[in-house]
């Protein structure tokens, strides 16, 4: 019986391997026609310098709104999971990580570090993060990149402090995130009304376009991203209780 | 090119180490040492935007998620016969 | 060019196997990872290849890397954590229902209670 499931096995890994070989041995040369027209036509279509940027808010948007419903999908049900996981019983073991204070017993596994480098560090996680989300346009970073660092942030600041802030209030932070899946359709919406086309740029002028729908979708997908995630590793250590 | 090489042995070996340790939360601080070394390639290829992304997802949020299933869950890979 | 290719279609093989042949469900989630973790690098890896500066516009920019598959690959990242995630919820809500990791209990326990 193991000999016939390890013939299987190796059966299944050769196929595997032998599928995907031609991959590795072709050498057809790297197509160059889209990069040099990407080189030259990027920054007066969309008005952004960063070109990847250009590409998956400009010329390629719809990818982008599939990617946040995929994120949606796999937030909420990850939190419904998580949810009804804690309600059979409460084991006191459980408690020591969590965020409640005053349900805190002095666990022997957490010390000043944590309260001290945690809490120190969280506004300068966050800062830095809304700076990569706002200049996603002209330098490296953008929305994806901005929110998750926002996320840590977030998770930083629920780590280290007693206080209870609304910044790490589950109730707060997912209605935050539904706010913004709702503006990123209306935001979507909003171009077909002005003559250019789902996803469009609304204001379009003739001299130069101007970034600002760019700057618009990085914060609408920075907020949503950041939230959601925040939301999912605030519950996942026990804080989703309400404040 | 020789870094390239050098950086992909090194993640392999951390990729047949994730998988043949007995104790989780080693190979969970090896998938994120894969992360980080995974980001450092992509800055070596001119990706800074994709190596941002690896960074902060795979060295944070993916580690977080990972340590919280391993902490509800058992430490150590036992072997049932 | 082809000794990088190989090392990445091992990680690929590697990632796969854990998949097949591992019984513990969390080495499986690994091998989701790794198989990832693999493609992303192929697909950077080839793109660099046509150009020798970042693909940030400005002065005295002119031999730019391909962006589109930058561009292609920070989803395929999103949702790779956004699979993983959702893999580990439902792993550990198997270990409240049955109290094991390996697949081969986990079954012969779900079927013994029906």
């Amino acid at each position: 019986m193991k000999a016939l499931t390890r013939m299987k096995i190796m059966l299944t890994i050769l196929i595997l391997g032998l599928a995907v070989l031609p991959v590795l041995l072709s050498d057809t040369p790297w197509p160059v026609q889209a990069r040099d027209y990407l080189f030259e036509t990027a920054k007066s279509d969309t008005g952004a310098d960063n070109t990847v940027s250009a590409i998956y808010l400009g010329y390629r948007a719809m990818d982008t709104l599939g990617e946040t419903l995929v994120l949606l999908v796999s937030i909420t049900g990850t939190m419904s999971i998580l949810i009804n996981l804690g309600r059979n019983k409460v084991d006191e073991e459980s408690i020591g990580f969590s965020l409640e204070p005053e349900k805190l017993p002095r666990h022997s596994l957490r010390t000043n570090l944590i309260e001290v480098v945690a809490s120190k560090l969280g506004p300068i996680v966050l800062l830095f993060g809304l700076y990569v989300m706002l200049y996603g346009h002209i330098s490296p970073g953008g929305g994806f990149q901005g929110g998750v660092i926002v996320a840590s942030g977030i998770v930083f600041l629920a780590l280290g402090t007693e206080l209870k802030t609304k910044l790490t209030n589950t109730i707060v932070l997912s209605r935050i995130e539904s706010l913004s899946f709702l503006f990123l359709v209306l935001a979507s919406i909003s171009g077909v009304f002005f003559e250019s086309g789902f996803f469009g740029n609304p204001v379009k002028s003739l001299q130069n376009i101007s970034p600002n729908f760019i700057i618009l979708l990085n914060i609408i997908i920075g907020m949503k991203v950041g939230t959601s995630i925040a939301v999912m590793c605030i519950a996942m250590m026990g804080g989703s209780h309400d404040h | 090119m020789i870094m390239h090489i050098l950086i992909l042995g090194l993640i392999l070996a951390l990729g047949v180490f994730t998988l043949a340790s007995r104790d989780l939360l080693h190979s969970v601080i090896a998938l994120s040492a894969i992360s980080m070394l995974s980001a450092l390639l992509f800055t070596i290829l001119r990706a800074p935007d994709v190596a941002i992304t690896e960074a902060a997802v795979g060295a944070g949020v993916s580690t977080v998620i990972f340590v919280w299933a391993i902490r509800h869950t058992q430490r150590r890979d036992e072997e049932e016969s | 060019m082809i000794i990088e290719r190989i090392l990445i279609f091992l990680l690929f093989i590697i990632g796969f196997a854990a998949i097949v042949a591992m019984p513990n469900i969390i080495k499986k989630i690994f091998g989701l990872n790794l198989m990832n973790a693999a493609v992303v690098l192929l697909f950077i890896l080839e793109g660099s290849r046509i150009g020798d500066q970042a693909p940030i516009l400005g002065d005295g920019v002119k031999h730019i890397v391909d962006p589109i598959p930058q561009a292609l690959m920070l989803t395929a990242i999103v949702i790779g954590v956004c699979v993983s995630a959702l893999a580990l919820a439902l792993a550990v809500r198997l270990y409240k229902a049955t109290g094991s990791l390996d697949i081969n209990v986990i079954t012969k326990r779900l079927e013994s209670e029906h």
